[in-house]
This record gives C-alpha cells, structure tokens and sequence, in this order.
C-alpha cells in the first residue's frame, strides 16, 4: 500500500513538472519588441520591354538601418477605393524584392490615369506591418539614331502615354551601357524642348564590342512618371579588337593547350637523357655478367 | 708491404676516430630536431614559419637554391676535369660526386619542406603544366640525382671489388656488401671497356643535365616581373653562381677529410693550389655576373629597381649583401692570386667563406624582392616589409644542411675516398712512362 502511494507521488510530480515546463515559456519568457518596417517601392519602365517595382524593406535595428530580408510584399491596384491584388514577392538577404508587370493592362488606371499601387506587409512576430502607397502616370520615351553632316545624334522624345501629348522641361539623360555602369554623355541637363525632345551629339571615339554601342535615354525618378528607359542599338562604336588568347595555345593556358614547341622539346631533351640513362643502367647489368 | 698493399691501407674506409663520432651524432640530432620540427609544421602548417604573402618564399627556398647550385660542383669539375683529360683531378673527384649526390637529393627533399601540402605533391606530376618552370625543376631534379648516381657508382666499381677482398678477412660482412656492390667485378677487359665507355658518357651527359638544372632554377625567378629577377642575364649568373658555391664547398670538404684521414700524400698542396686556381677563375667570372646584375641597372632602371638596388646597396640588407660581395667573392679572389692563398688551410678558410657567403647569397637573391612588389597593397602590416625566418625554419635549415654533411660523412665512411684502383693506375703509368685512358 505504502508503495503504491509512493509510486502514484512520483507519477504525479513528473507530471507536474512536465506541465510546469509547458506553462514556462509561456508564462516567463519576454514578449518580443517588434521592429517598425519601411517600405519603398520605385516604378521603372523599359521601352519595349517590361515594367517592373523595386521593392525595399527596411528597419531600424540598434539604431542601424538594415534591410528585411525574406519577408512576404503584398502588391495591389488601387481602383476606386477597391484594393485588387495583383501577387507577392519576397524580399532577399538585403531586403529587396522586384515585382514585374509583365504589362502596364494588368492594372488600371484612376480617372486622372493615375495607377495606384500598394505594397503592403502584413507582419510577424519579429516585425509590425507597413505598407506604402506609390502612384505614376503612364509615360513614354521614343529614341532613335539620326545622321546629321556625319555626326550622329540621339533624339528622344517624352510624352504622356494616355494622353499622347508631350512633356515638357523634363530632365532626360542620356549614356551609353558599359560594363559596370553606364557612361553619360552630351551635356549634364538635357531639357525636353516644348516639343518634348532632346537632341544630343554622340562622341566618335566610343569603342564596342564589334563597334555595337546600346544607348539608354532616361527619365530618371521622376515623382510623376517613375523611372522610364529607352534603348537604342546602334553599329556606330570603335569596335573592340578581341584579345583573347582563349583557345590559343600560350604559356598561360591550361595544361592541353600547352605550346607545341614546349611540348616537343623539353620531351625530346628528357627522352634523349633518360634513354641514356636506361642504356647506362642496362651497361651496369652488363658488368655484373661473369 | 707492397706498393699496391699501402696504397689499398691508405685509401680503404676506416672507422671514425672518436671526433668522428661526435661529429656524426651530432648531425644525427640536429637532424631530427629538424625532423621534429618539420612534422610540427606539417601538423600546424606554414603558420609556425615567419612567412608571410610577401615573402612567400623564405628561407626553405633559398636553401633549396644552394642546394641546388652546389650540386652543380659534380659537372663542374668531375665531367669538365675529365673531358680536358687534366690528371690531377683523380683525389678530388670522388668528394666531388659525393657533394653533387649529396646535394641534389637535399634539394629535393627541401623543395618538399616548402610546400604547404605535402601530401599533394603527386597533383605536381597529375595536374602540372609543362609551361611551368616548377614542372622543369620536378623533372630535372630526379633525372640528375639518377645522373648523380651513376656518375658516383660506375667509376666505384673497380674499388668496391679491391675493398671485398681487402675486408675479406677482418669484416667478412662488410666484404659481402662490397662484393655485392661491385656487380663481380673482375677487371676483364669487356668490363673495363663497357665502364670507360659509360664515364664518358655521363661525363658528357652531367653537363647539358647540371646546366638545365641551374638554368631551371634561375628560370623559376626569371620568369616572374619582379624587380632583381626579371633579368635575361639570370641563367649564366646562375651557373657561375653554382660553381662558385660547388668548388667552395669541394675545397672545405676535401681539407676536412684529407686531415681526418691523413691523406696528406696522396690530397696534396699541389691539388689544393689547381683548386685554388680553379675556384679564383670561378669567382671573378661570378663577381663578371654581379657586376653586370647589379651596377648596370643602376644606370638604366626604372623607379622600382633602383628602390631595391638601393635597398641592397644601403638599406636593412646591406650588411649581408656587401658580405657576400666582399667576404664571398672579392676577399677570395685577392687571397687566391697568390702562391700562399692557395696553401690548405688558407684554402679551407677560404671555401668555408665562400659557402656562408654563397648560402645568403641565395638568401638575398630570394627575399628583397619579394619584399618589394610591384603593386603594393596600402595598409599592409609593417611586418610584412621585414623577413627573418622562424626558430622552426631555422632549425629545419639546419637539420638539412646538417643531413647534406650526415650523407656525405656516411659515404667518405664506407667508400674509398680517393680512388683505389685509379691511383695504382696512375702510379704504375707513371713508373712505365705510358699513357693512361682518361
């Protein structure tokens, strides 16, 4: 009987402090201080291209501004006091998301062909929610190539999309691709003319891969149109002689493109002395003969 | 006694005295505190030396190329004395095949210290480029230590039988080893034929082998732009270099053990005088080279190479470059000009100088540069301007010159130091008036 009482108390308490340690965690641990998110997004459209929303997330943390990362962005169109989502995209390891439109039809426009936009982050346990409106007209750019007495020019012209009226005093940049960033060129403020258009020189000395140069006419962040690019490729570079001794056979390629002349010799030279070598030895064997 | 009995008493192997004892167990230590040390720093890696990414060679590299250079004394002297058939060269170039063996093996045993993963030297011969001049090197180096041999072994042969039957009676055991060694030499005329046809043919072979290999090992810095290699003279400067360095360290060895075993008759001051001779020939050809490295870019070159000339000429490493220069190559050139400087014991002074100074100037050939690159990196630490090598890495550099000397002393022990069978040849020409074969 005393035993069983004994083994009842021992069930009882294990129990217990089993359920003690379930209640814990709960009952003991801090309630994590969430951090505030700020969102960011910036329209961009290319030309012929696609359009796209450059998404950023950041918080402030121990007074340091880093990003989100891998945090879940709404993205809707705003209609009229009506929300119509439109997909997600989640953020990377620096907190930047990129959403594409793979047309500007999937979402409409207000009656002043304003689009609106919402990108919203619901929260978790680490961060409180945010959202941020961005609104844009619709705008285009046309470039292209002209000839004028030999010199070549860029012509751009900027003009309402839904309107088909230009605009204006804007400031368009114009720069030629390169490999890590782009090269401006002509002068630093090119103002579209009442006509919407700029007209500037392209240097003569600008060299290319085969003499292929892509030219990109910007609009670059502006608060009512975001940001608007057109491309224009034209053969009018210095082509670029290619260098590469890839496939050549030199005395810093990999080891099957050693040259021929270093294969062929030092092998002849080695060859030649181990023959020796070997006939010498075999003259050893010759000696030991009786 | 008779003539032939003497000569055989005289030249044969004898047991170390107890200086000789000493001498041997005290390379054996230094040698595995060395191999102690070496397998420390296998185990921690290269951290346990003072090298750093600029002086990414230090001192194991520069031992390697004094390796390397004094093996070089086998063709210098061997194969050359031979081929311009001059006679006096019989007692010395028995102690020349030793170094030239002795060396070449430490060099490549060396190389093999500096490689940060040695269990990964077999990728050198799967994955090596033959653009490569360390590939060279891997080539070169076992095919010479082979030439080494066999230019040790083939005229040994004759004495190696002479010493089967001479310890026939008091070491029965060491005979059998002698006899076994001399391949039933018997003195037939086809063996002596087949014998002094292959001589000839390593005689001429060590040449084009130890030039490749100097010239090899200079090509490993020419071939990189960096001040004080990128240098078309670097391949005879070597060779000079690794003449000076084998007949210095022929002269040093050949005193020692013509004291040790008291073979005054038959090592003599005449043989040290054409030594003398040889290695003041050598030394000016060397200093030709050192005037030609390091007074004329001093006229003609860029920024670069005259901040590293200056570096030599009056800054951290001047002491030892002017060392070397005057301590390693004028001061044995004075003293070897006249008639005195050429006695033994100057003569041994002599070499011993021109081996310290040989061995930093290696040391000097290698560091400064690498201390001194082309494109500087800013806010390096200062202690990477500066290279001085590591109580691991010296005592690893010690323990393989101390293994060079151990090869030699294990060699000059059982081997007839000067040749038995030559020698009596010689003398009974000598008493006939006929000519002998070379």
């Amino acid at each position: 009987m005393n035993n069983k009482l004994k083994h009842n108390f021992i069930i009882y308490l294990l129990a217990g402090l089993v359920f003690i340690g379930f209640g814990t965690q709960q009952n003991y641990a801090q309630t994590p201080k969430k951090n505030s998110v700020r969102l960011g997004a910036d329209y961009f459209k290319i030309m012929n291209g696609n359009s796209y929303f450059d998404i950023k997330a950041t918080s402030k943390i121990d007074k340091q501004t880093q990003g989100v990362a891998h945090i879940d962005i709404i993205v809707s169109n705003i209609i009229d006091d009506e929300e119509k989502v439109l997909g997600t995209v989640q953020t990377n390891m620096e907190g930047i998301g990129r959403f594409s439109l793979k047309s500007l039809n999937l979402i409409k426009a207000d009656s002043t062909n304003m689009y609106n936009m919402k990108f919203s982050f619901k929260g978790n346990d680490a961060f409180k929610k945010a959202s941020k409106s961005v609104s844009f007209k619709d705008a285009n750019i046309e470039a292209k190539l002209i000839t004028k007495d030999s010199i070549h020019f860029i012509q751009a012209t900027l003009f309402d999309a839904n309107l088909n009226t230009p605009i204006s005093e804007r400031l368009l940049n114009v720069q030629v691709q390169r490999l890590f960033r782009p090269l401006r060129i002509g002068p630093e403020f090119n103002s579209t003319d009442i006509n919407g258009t700029i007209l500037v020189s392209i240097p003569e000395d600008i060299p290319g891969v085969n003499g292929n140069l892509t030219f990109e006419v910007v609009l670059n962040d502006s608060d009512d149109f975001g940001t608007v690019k057109a491309l224009v490729k034209a053969p009018i570079g210095i082509p670029i002689v290619d260098e590469s001794t890839f496939d050549e056979r030199t005395m810093w390629s990999p080891r099957n493109k050693t040259p021929y002349l270093l294969l062929i010799l030092p092998n002849l030279v080695i060859m030649a002395m181990w023959g020796l070598i070997i006939y010498l030895t075999i003259n050893l064997f010759k000696i030991s003969k009786p | 006694m008779e003539a032939s009995d003497k000569l055989i008493q005289d030249l044969a192997p004898q047991k170390f005295g107890k200086k000789g004892v000493i001498w041997t167990i005290s390379l054996i230590i230094i040698s595995l505190a060395g191999i102690i040390a070496y397998i420390d720093q296998v185990i921690k890696g290269q951290v346990v030396t003072n090298m750093n990414d600029y002086a990414l060679w230090g001192i194991y590299i520069s031992n390697f190329v004094f390796f390397v250079a004094t093996s070089f004394v086998g063709a210098v002297t061997v194969a050359v004395l031979r081929l311009t058939n001059n006679t006096w060269r019989t007692p010395i170039v028995r102690v020349a095949e030793i170094i030239s063996l002795a060396s070449i093996v430490m060099a490549g045993i060396t190389i093999m210290i500096d490689m940060g993963r040695p269990d990964r030297l077999l990728n050198l011969f799967i994955y090596g480029r033959m653009q490569s001049p360390i590939i060279w090197d891997v080539i070169i180096i076992p095919t010479y230590i082979v030439i080494c041999f066999l230019l040790l072994y083939f005229p040994l042969l004759p004495d190696l039988a002479i010493l089967k039957k001479h310890f026939a009676k008091n070491s029965p055991r060491l005979s059998k080893w002698y006899g076994k060694f001399s391949l039933n030499w018997s003195g037939s005329e086809k063996q002596k034929k087949i014998q002094l046809k292959s001589i000839h043919i390593i005689a001429i072979l060590i040449i084009p082998a130890g030039f490749i290999l100097q010239t090899v090992d200079a090509w490993l810095f020419s071939t990189l732009f960096r001040v004080g290699w990128d240098s078309t003279n670097m391949g005879a400067y070597f060779i000079s270099g690794a003449s000076v360095a084998g007949v210095g360290a022929l002269v040093t060895v050949l005193y020692v053990i013509q004291k040790a075993y008291k073979l005054e008759n038959y090592i003599t001051e005449y043989h040290f005088d054409k030594l003398g001779k040889f290695l003041v020939l050598t030394c000016l050809i060397y200093l030709y080279f050192n005037i030609n490295e390091y007074v004329i870019p001093e006229f003609t070159s860029k920024k670069e190479e005259i901040t590293h000339l200056n570096h030599l000429y009056s800054g951290q490493y001047a002491p030892l470059f002017w060392f070397v220069i005057i301590g390693g190559l004028i001061i044995p050139i004075i003293v070897l000009l006249f008639k005195k400087g050429r006695k033994p014991l100057p003569m041994f002074y002599i070499g011993l100088l021109v081996v310290v100074g040989s061995w930093w100037k290696r040391f000097l050939i290698v560091t400064p540069t690498l201390l001194q690159p082309f494109l500087p990196v800013q806010g390096v630490p200062e202690s990477w301007h500066h290279y001085f090598p590591s109580f691991h890495e010296w005592i690893i550099t010690f323990a393989t010159l101390a293994m060079a000397l151990l090869i030699i002393t294990f060699l000059v022990r059982y081997l007839p130091i000067v040749p038995i069978q030559r020698t009596a040849d010689e003398q009974e020409a000598l008493k006939t008036n006929k000519q002998l074969s070379s």
